[in-house]
């Protein structure tokens, strides 16, 4: 719709251009002026029921739903005049009577939009002294998903969500009037792929995850943009975290993942599998080196690389082609597959270069992909050509530097120790625990992708760049540090020369 | 539990379908077709109606529960309508009400334990210039007075 | 009554079989539409009419059907508004009872004007029986030919289905009506976009009062100035008025638009029974603001009410008489708008439910005069603030009930 003419409208004495079609809300948006809301969403089809978002157009007698009224030319909207704010308490001041108040206890307090505006629109005590509608406060509805109807305001944001994007529409309205309740039909609960949404859109605490429920404060939690690195996709995620913490067995340090807003890439959408990456953040996780599958105690970094170049250079420069191993992955960043390329292949001339992935899954027709790395892009255009390893290919290395769990997802274990036992060097740089980590001479917990910064390449060729969205434990490096902690060791040891 | 309309029902439901341009618009009628047979709308046949309509069952609870007509539990043999909007209420519709709460010894929304009769409350019947009126399965009475309705009771209670 | 001899509802009980129809000149109109008009002329005609909506809105109805696209390949619909849920109102179930057909040829010419070759009537849940006659009638009309395939031999053709709604007020609100008749929920949608552009199944859509309609073929068979001369200026034709409450002859009148409300009431409704007065009169259905013993010198057209403070709405009159408890009035009131909210916008959901709460606490020892303030405020919180003009209906009716007749409920508290 780009060719789509453009009106030209004045929000509160801005003069704004916006796209003929565009509703009042987005043009201010765009100008920069955020106009209070509830049931509106902009993936979301516009129902117009809360009347938070209601503006005054100069020459119309009554306030109008921004969302839903459209840009014309030369209108003169007003956002925040006495009527405006007026209108906007009333509403608060009828869903607070119905409201339990019980921020308190509550998980979305701090991101609540109903406590953001009563704050904002200094409400006192409710006038009503009626008590208000006792409802359900603890419904499961499916995967986790806790629904209370008190605090719900019937912004049909879920209902509508689960209609138009997973399209599976599992919640609904049911009665009418003041006992209008959301709700599932008799035990058809919310099950789809994308349920964790709902906890991001519903504007107040009406739908939570068990998940998060009770385990910390919204306020506590320092939020980092990242990506996503469990499929093909790489969808913008939030990091969840709290700060400071120590990685301790069992310790919870990223309360969830988010989904961020890229219009690019995912919307405003990440899967549950996405979601559930929290995990894979904190749980499974190698923290020490270890040797011969056992933490070792007072070995350190420089020492355990040592050994890797130490091994790398038993290996002569001729036989290196064939006798060293590496196997990389696709959750590598694309700084980092760089930096692989000229170590293992420009740097050491090695051609035994292989890949390991998670295996592929199947792709849901949303977001979800069917391949389930990050960077198979990046990887090809690092200029690898990734092919998985067969066992004997494996077998007769001299050394061999495995990067990832993921070959025990694709080859027997049994088979995998016996071919490992031949070899005599073997190295492990892997973020989780796994059946290799026996097999290995030496185990180097590296950090997860959350815990990086650098770039992938998603399967549309979108190039996305991050940040580090949390602190690795003390003993925990990214590849990026092992690749060039090698290079360097590699390179003094050839006087800069000898290993090119 | 399962449901399953009669051979009559299932016809006209089928009927009524191919009306509409698209099948979730005869929601209604079917709702009304399989009520008007079982007396109410079970669970079940929610269900089976969203998978005669390509609906999800949800999409039926949530209309099921909308209008004040269709039951999800079963009713008594008579139901009995009884207006108190306005044209009635002056006319006394809240008297009437009383006497038929004294004759039944139920209130609103409930049924005789002999199962005999729902009683049920109306906003505004469309028969105002009949008030105070009821309906009785959907049949209009009024103006009713006090010797009307209780003959009226006196028979629903009767009929069997 | 019937001062030029023509009137939408026949007098006889029989009137309503085709044989009868027919015999008072029925379906002429519409053969004179279909076999002599071009469908922008019948616009052109029913434009100059001024016959305004008989539903409530009081929009002119040719004004709406020239809002309907032309051209464009898709399908556009009619439907027939036969909700018929406001209080006091029962003007309709007499025209689809009486006069079917007159509905029918209504449709017919509305179709042709516009390019509709389907139709619903939506008729309210309660009128399941009541619409048996229509039923009837459709079948009738379209076994002689009056709808279907081929209309009186031309090759306009149009279908009807009648459709039932299940209990709910709100879906005589248009666009609610056409959200039940897609099988949902009867709940208002935003505007825009207008029914006109995307109405009924996603298609420009007609949406008319029974009433309306059933006066078209008056405005065909007589040409718009008479049928414009028989109201007033900007509000043609006659009125079904509906008089209920405390009269002699409750029932409906057939009389001219702008007839004076007194007038409707005391000559043709006999007014109050002997001994008992006027207190009190709800003009146009429940959501019209109360009208006082001493306002009802006003005409009975859509812009006179207004001035008045009220509204038209409906045409039904409900007259409430001396030693009426106003306290009784504001709960039925308050009951039925949030007994029939549909609950989709927020100030309707919650502002209707806790009016009757106020109220409820009003007729309990506990309330207080400052209680009617709480109620103010509370429909003030409603009024022009909701997403469908049943906020509006709630709150007018109870501010004027509150401010009219304040001294009375004060004292009723007090007590
Ligand atoms: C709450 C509400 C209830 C309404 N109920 C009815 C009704 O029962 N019948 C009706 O014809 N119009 C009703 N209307 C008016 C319709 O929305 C619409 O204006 C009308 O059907 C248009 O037809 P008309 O222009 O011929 O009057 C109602 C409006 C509202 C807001
Ligand atoms: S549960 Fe949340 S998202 Fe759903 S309707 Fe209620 S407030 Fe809106
Ligand atoms: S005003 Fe009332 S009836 Fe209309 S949409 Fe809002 S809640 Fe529904
Ligand atoms: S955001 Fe506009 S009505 Fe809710």
């Amino acid at each position: 719709m780009s060719g789509l003419k453009r009106v030209g409208l004045t929000i509160d004495g801005l003069k704004v251009q916006a796209a003929e079609g565009t509703s009042i809300l987005k043009a201010a948006e765009q100008a920069g002026v955020v106009i209070p809301h509830f049931c509106y969403h902009p993936a979301l089809e516009i129902e117009g029921n809360c009347r938070m978002c209601v503006v005054e157009i100069e020459g119309l007698p009554k306030l109008e739903p921004s969302c839903s009224a459209l840009v014309r030319e030369g209108l003169v909207v007003r956002t925040s005049t006495e009527r405006v704010r007026e209108a906007r308490k009333d509403v608060l001041a009828f869903l607070l009577a119905e409201h339990p108040l019980d921020c308190p206890i509550c998980d979305k307090a701090g991101e609540c939009r109903l406590q953001d505006y009563y704050d904002r629109h200094g409400l006192t005590a409710s006038r009503m002294v009626e008590p208000r509608e006792r409802r359900e406060k603890k419904l499961a509805i499916g995967r986790g998903l806790i629904l209370d109807r008190e605090r719900c305001v019937l912004c049909t944001r879920c209902v509508r969500f689960l209609r138009q994007m997973p399209g599976t529409g599992e919640l609904g309205v049911f009665e009418r009037g003041l006992r209008s309740e959301v709700g599932i039909f008799e035990d058809a609960p919310v099950d789809n792929g994308y349920s964790g949404n709902l906890v991001d859109i519903c504007p107040v605490g009406a739908i939570t995850a068990e998940d998060f429920r009770f385990k910390t404060r919204a306020w506590f939690l320092a939020r980092k943009p990242s990506v996503c690195p469990h499929c093909g996709r790489g969808c913008a995620v939030t990091v969840e975290s709290v700060s400071g913490y120590p990685l301790a067995k069992g310790e919870r340090r990223v309360y969830r993942i988010t989904a961020r807003e890229n219009p690019a890439v995912n919307g405003f959408w990440i899967c549950d599998l996405g979601r559930d990456g929290r995990r894979d953040i904190d749980e499974g996780r190698h923290a020490r080196l270890m040797k011969a599958g056992v933490p070792v105690a007072g070995l350190s970094w420089q020492t355990a690389l040592a050994d890797v170049a130490a091994a790398i250079r038993t290996v002569p420069g001729p036989e290196r082609s064939a006798g060293i191993a590496v196997v990389l992955n696709g959750r590598l960043t694309c700084e980092e597959l760089a930096l692989a390329k000229r170590l293992f292949v420009a740097g050491l001339g090695l051609s035994k270069v292989y890949f390991a992935d998670r295996k592929p899954g199947s792709a849901d027709g949303l977001l979800l992909t069917a391949e389930r790395l990050p960077n198979g892009r990046g990887v090809l255009e690092a200029g690898f050509a990734p092919r998985l390893p067969a066992l004997d290919e494996i077998a007769a290395a001299d050394v061999l530097l495995v990067f990832g769990p993921y070959l025990s997802e694709h080859l027997a274990e049994e088979a995998l120790a016996k071919a490992w036992a031949g070899i005599p060097s073997k190295f492990l740089f892997s973020a989780h625990e796994g059946p290799l980590d026996r097999l290995a001479d030496i185990v180097f917990p590296v950090a997860v992708p959350a815990e990086k910064s650098g770039t992938y390449i998603n399967v549309d060729g979108t190039r996305q760049t991050f940040a580090q969205a949390v602190k690795p434990a003390a003993g925990v490096a990214a590849e990026s540090a092992i690749l060039a902690g090698l290079a360097n060791l590699l390179a003094l040891d050839a006087g800069g020369g000898d290993a090119r | 539990m399962s449901y399953a309309p009669s051979p009559a029902a299932l016809e006209k439901i089928e009927g009524t379908i191919a009306l509409y341009p698209e099948k979730p618009a005869a929601l209604l009628p079917v709702l009304h077709i399989i009520q008007g047979e079982s007396g109410f709308i079970s669970a079940a046949a929610e269900a089976w109606a969203a998978a005669k309509l390509g609906l999800r069952p949800v999409r039926v609870r949530e209309v099921l529960s909308f209008y004040t007509m269709f039951r999800r539990a079963p009713a008594g043999r008579t139901t009995l309508q009884v207006c108190r909007n306005l044209s009635c209420a002056l006319a006394g519709a809240d008297d009437i009400l009383g006497l038929i709460r004294e004759k039944l010894g139920i209130g609103p929304g409930e049924t005789t334990s002999d199962g005999a009769v729902t009683l049920v409350t109306a906003e505004c019947l469309g028969h105002c210039d009949h008030a105070p009126c009821l309906q009785v399965d959907g049949v209009d009475h009024g103006p009713v007075t006090r010797e009307t309705v209780a003959a009226l009771i006196e028979e629903l209670k009767a009929h069997v | 009554m019937s001062e030029n001899g023509v009137r939408l509802l026949p007098l006889d009980d029989d009137s309503w079989r085709l044989e009868a129809y027919l015999r008072r000149g029925g379906y002429e109109a519409a053969r004179k539409a279909l076999t002599s008009m071009a469908p922008k002329d019948v616009v052109a005609e029913v434009c100059q009419a001024v016959i305004r909506g008989r539903g409530g809105a009081g929009f002119p109805a040719g004004m709406k059907w020239s809002f309907v696209p032309q051209g464009g390949a898709g399908p556009r619909y009619l439907c027939v508004n036969a909700d018929e849920g406001e209080p006091g109102t029962f003007k309709d179930r007499l025209v689809l009872r009486r006069a079917p057909h007159a509905l029918l040829e209504g449709m017919v010419i509305t179709a042709f004007a516009v390019g509709i070759r389907t139709a619903f009537i939506y008729v309210r849940g309660e009128y399941a029986l009541v619409s048996g006659r229509l039923e009837e009638a459709v079948a009738e009309a379209r076994s002689a030919g009056y709808l279907g395939p081929r209309v009186l031999g031309t090759d306009f053709g149009l279908d009807v289905i009648v459709h039932h709604g299940a209990g709910a007020y709100i879906c005589g609100e248009e666009t609610a009506l056409l959200e039940s008749l897609e099988g949902r929920r009867g709940q208002p949608r935003v505007k825009p976009p207008f029914p006109a552009s995307v109405g009924l199944f996603r298609s420009p859509t007609v949406i008319n009062n029974v009433e309306t309609l059933a006066a078209i073929p008056q405005i065909l068979a007589h040409g718009a100035g008479w049928f414009l001369g028989r109201g007033v200026a900007k509000d043609g034709g006659t009125r079904l008025f509906g008089v209920s409450g405390a009269v002699r002859r409750p029932g409906i009148y057939e009389l001219a638009v702008g007839t004076p409300l007194r007038q409707v009431i005391e000559v043709h409704a006999g007014g109050p029974p002997e001994g008992r007065s006027i207190k009190a009169v709800v003009p146009g259905g429940l959501s019209a603001p109360v009208l006082k013993a001493d306002e009802i010198d006003v005409p009975m057209d859509f812009d006179s009410l207004a001035r008045s403070g009220s509204m038209l709405g409906s045409a039904g009159i409900i007259v409430i008489p001396d030693g009426t408890p106003m306290l009784d009035v504001l709960h039925v009131t308050a009951r039925f708008y949030a007994h029939e909210s549909c609950g989709k916008c927020t100030p309707c959901r919650i502002g209707t439910s806790w009016i009757l709460k106020a109220v409820r606490r009003l007729r309990r020892s506990g309330g207080s005069p400052a209680d009617l303030d709480l109620i103010l405020r509370l429909a003030e919180g409603i009024r022009g603030r909701t997403l469908c003009p049943f906020g509006d209906g709630a709150a007018m009716p109870i501010r004027a009930i509150v401010t009219k007749f304040r001294d009375e409920l004060e004292r009723a508290v007090a007590r």
